[in-house]
């Protein structure tokens, strides 16, 4: 119905100019359509995998099934979410449910605060699942302290420290859990030959190109710098980047730079090259998700599989007497919003039925569907309740699609029959309780949206300068005194005044 | 150009029906009604033009406005030339503009030569299969994309394993940051579109010297002048006007370097020198999603290539050459 409708209205204006393309599209996306109460619901959610799922096919027969829900989706590939949504928007061709995201997307955060959309708290708590969601998840996923949309739950901070663990034992070090232990193990790997080979072959960090905003940045949380921005005494919202907490952690990792205990040119080094890197033994300390041992593990063995590489998992680090804390990779444990357009849902009923389809989605029954199949045709569970994929094409063509459509990633856990994944995610859990949230992530600032992305760029640039030793900290420090005239301040004060009017 | 010779064999007609009063309502539609069948197959074309051409120019209007799209171009609030102001007094603005110029000048005189000498090396050659040999392995770059040759360079240059450094360690060396460094930035690009465009540029130029009257290399030859001598004093002036055109053009793309090439062999330490528009509109357009001023950069390098590709075309007639148009 749907494609029709786009069909005839391509084909109806196609000569007309593009203003008056564009005017025809804004206009028809203001008349009501949708909402029609007889369909199946629609469902606009974005799909990660190379090949969309059949329509009908089996898991999603069998979520209908559980929900009583018949629904139909329309999936939008990741790689293009953001013109799709873009698309959707302008032309107001949603769906009664559309997942929204990338969660710092301006365009995707000012639709959602334009009104289109209901605010669903006060309805959350009639619904067993969705009362349930964790309030730090809420706020995090408030806009300007208003709730626009169901988050999508994730675990709030997967970041950590993983370390060779057969280089330390070769060289009969212990798990570090400071970073002065941290970079006396680095200097070890890059010294002492950890890898037995008898060449000067191996350093001890592996960095990569987005240090700054991945990396390091997780770093600096154990020396005490805030995720993005943080709240000071006396109310005001500053960048972490101008904290002394933070420039405290960049002097030391300058000095391991120097020292060469990290891969000197790692600001050429995209993502897959430093999994590359890592599964050839190039370096033995990586700052990343604590999931990611598991895959540097099978990478390391495809290409030699009696390759001895062992990994440490490490959530626990300190700097002196900075208590012990983790900065959230997540966006304070939320991945996007289900949010559901007034357009389509114009009664408080219609909106209430599409909620309580996201709260079915959320029962233990649904999310084993979306995350594992169906037990017997995609996956076993043995004695232990160790689930494995018994065909993994199948699995990947029919089951993944839909996992990452989760409302929530942590439901359920799954026992793993590889020991890395379920110690990863014990410590990830673990993270919840130490984690710093970006105090400005759910507020507003108009500076932020039109300028950040260049000051954020040439901040960039200045660390990694001053990391490689091309500037002082003096110059860094300079920078950043320039970029306040070009908006930082404004920034600043904008969500200053924002975090007031929310908090007080 | 077309209509005039093509008219030619109705003058005859028009001058005989002058004399006959009453036929004057046929010459109201001469040229159109008689060319009819041309008309109809040019459909297809000019509306291919309207439609995917023209058409989409009408979007340029959010470059005046504060473009959001769900509110779409007819609700987005005009703002005028709010996004040019900002544009002309960023900090950065003579740096991009800086670079972007030193970039394509670099481009002009380095590259722009490159393919007419390896046309003219390849018009002297006389092995047909080894002629048409190297003609395909140096149109082979041409079919790489940006990606990949980036990432062969990277490969090659890398520090960290790179072939090239590891030959200039073993020969006693120290590393080269060939990647990182500012002063290799720009070496590394000329050199990556040379490589990448060079061969691919030599067809145009093949194709003219293949009109050259060959009785004139001979009666150059019976002159005795030398292989060089023909080439200098027949070759380049036979294809002085494919060069000329071609140049236009490239003038005409003088602040489009393209987004993609620049932004995979750039990184924070050699940003100050390898910044260009193409670049920036990414990082202040694109990733904040500023549509608008996107386009307004957008905008203002197209006005800067037409003015340029006039000013070109108008020299180039000025000293006698035909020019584009």
């Amino acid at each position: 119905m749907i494609s029709r409708r786009t069909i005839s209205r391509r084909t109806g204006t196609a000569i007309a100019s593009a203003t008056a393309l564009a005017l025809t599209l804004a206009a028809c996306g203001g008349s009501g359509e949708g909402g029609d109460a007889d369909g199946p619901m629609t469902w606009m959610t974005v799909i990660h995998t190379p090949t969309t799922p059949t329509p009908d096919g089996p898991i999603e027969t069998a979520l209908e099934e559980y929900t009583g829900t018949e629904f139909e989706l329309q999936w939008v590939p990741a790689a293009s979410t953001e013109e799709k949504l873009n698309a959707a928007l302008s032309s107001g061709q949603l769906a009664d449910l559309v997942t929204l995201g990338p969660v710092e997307s301006t365009t995707v955060r000012s639709a959602l605060a334009s009104g289109m959309f209901w605010d669903v708290e006060d309805y959350l708590g009639e619904f067993p699942n969705l009362a349930k969601i964790d309030q730090g998840t809420l706020d995090s996923a408030r806009i300007d302290g208003e709730l626009y949309g169901v988050p999508y739950q994730k675990v709030k901070a997967r970041y950590g420290v993983v370390v060779r663990q057969d280089w330390l034992d070769n060289l009969g070090l212990e798990v570090p859990h400071t970073i002065e232990e941290l970079t006396k193990v680095a200097q070890a790997f890059t010294e002492d030959d950890p890898d037995g080979n008898g060449k000067d072959d191996t350093v001890g960090f592996y960095d990569r190109e987005e240090s700054f905003l991945v990396g390091f940045e997780s770093l600096s949380g154990y020396f005490g710098a805030g995720s993005g921005f943080e709240v000071t005494t006396d109310g005001q919202v500053v960048p972490a980047f101008t904290t002394d907490a933070f420039k405290e952690a960049m002097e030391w990792y300058r000095g391991v730079y120097e020292n060469g205990w990290v891969n000197q040119e790692f600001v050429t080094v995209q993502k897959t090259n430093q999994q590359d890197g890592i599964a050839q033994g190039k370096g033995g300390i990586v700052v990343t998700g604590l999931f990611e041992a598991k895959n540097y593990n099978a990478l390391a063995k495809s290409a030699d599989p009696e390759t001895p590489m062992e990994w440490a998992l490490i959530n626990d680090l300190t700097y002196e007497d900075v208590p012990r804390r983790i900065l959230s990779d997540t966006n304070g444990g939320m991945g996007g919003w289900l949010a559901i357009p007034k357009e389509y849902a114009p009664t408080e009923d219609e909106l209430r039925k599409v909620l309580g389809f996201i709260d079915k989605l959320l029962d233990e029954e649904a999310y084993g569907l979306m995350t594992n199949g169906i037990e017997g045709e995609h996956y076993e569970t043995d004695a232990d309740g160790v689930v494995t994929v018994t065909d993994q094409t199948e699995w990947e063509q029919e089951v993944q699609p839909f996992s990452s459509s989760r409302p929530s990633e942590k439901v359920v856990t799954y026992e793993s029959s590889d020991p890395y994944v379920n110690e990863a995610n014990e410590l990830m859990a673990e993270n919840e309780a130490n984690v710093i949230t970006n105090p400005a992530q759910s507020l507003t600032s108009k500076t932020y949206d039109t300028r950040w992305s260049v000051i954020e760029q040439q901040v960039n640039d200045a660390y990694n300068q001053y990391i490689t030793g091309a500037i002082e900290m003096a110059d860094f420090e300079a920078k950043i005194e320039s970029l306040r005239g070009q908006g930082l301040d404004q920034i600043s004060e904008e969500f200053t005044a924002a975090y007031a009017e929310v908090n007080g | 150009m077309n209509a005039a010779t093509t008219a030619a064999p109705g003058v005859p007609e028009a001058s005989t029906r002058t004399e006959r009063p009453q036929g004057r309502r046929r010459p109201q539609r001469p040229a159109f009604w008689r060319h009819r069948t041309l008309y109809l197959m040019a459909v297809p074309g000019i509306a291919y033009f309207l439609v995917f051409k023209y058409a989409p120019m009408g979007g340029l209007v959010i470059a005046f406005q504060d473009y959001m799209p769900f509110l779409g171009i007819g609700g987005s609030p005009w703002v005028g030339f709010d996004h040019f102001v900002r544009l002309f007094t960023e900090d950065t603005f003579l740096l991009l503009l800086r670079n972007t110029l030193t970039i394509s000048f670099m481009l002009l005189v380095f590259a722009f030569p490159v393919p007419i000498i390896l046309a003219l090396l390849l018009n002297e050659l006389r092995g047909k299969y080894f002629k048409r040999g190297v003609q395909s392995v140096i149109y082979l770059p041409h079919f790489l994309s940006w990606v990949i040759v980036a990432s062969i360079f990277y490969v090659l240059l890398s520090t960290d394993g790179g072939s090239i450094n590891n030959l200039i360690v073993d020969a006693g060396g120290d590393p080269v940051p060939f990647l990182t460094d500012p002063d290799w930035l720009r070496p590394l690009y000329i050199g990556q579109e040379i490589w990448k465009g060079a061969g691919w540029g030599t067809i145009v130029y093949l194709a003219a010297m293949t009109a050259v009257d060959t009785q004139l290399y001979e009666a150059a030859e019976l002159d005795g002048a030398g292989r060089l001598r023909q080439s200098w004093h027949i070759t380049l002036p036979a294809i002085r006007p494919t060069i000329i055109v071609m140049f236009i053009l490239a003038i005409g793309d003088f602040l489009e370097l393209g987004f993609e090439h620049m932004f995979l062999v750039m990184n924070s330490l050699n940003r100050e020198v390898g910044e260009i528009f193409d670049t920036y509109v990414y990082t202040a357009g694109i990733q904040n999603g500023q549509l608008s001023y996107a386009a307004a950069v957008g905008l203002f390098k197209g006005l800067v290539g037409l003015l340029l590709v006039i000013m070109a075309n108008r020299l180039a007639k000025r000293f006698g050459e035909e020019g584009v148009y």
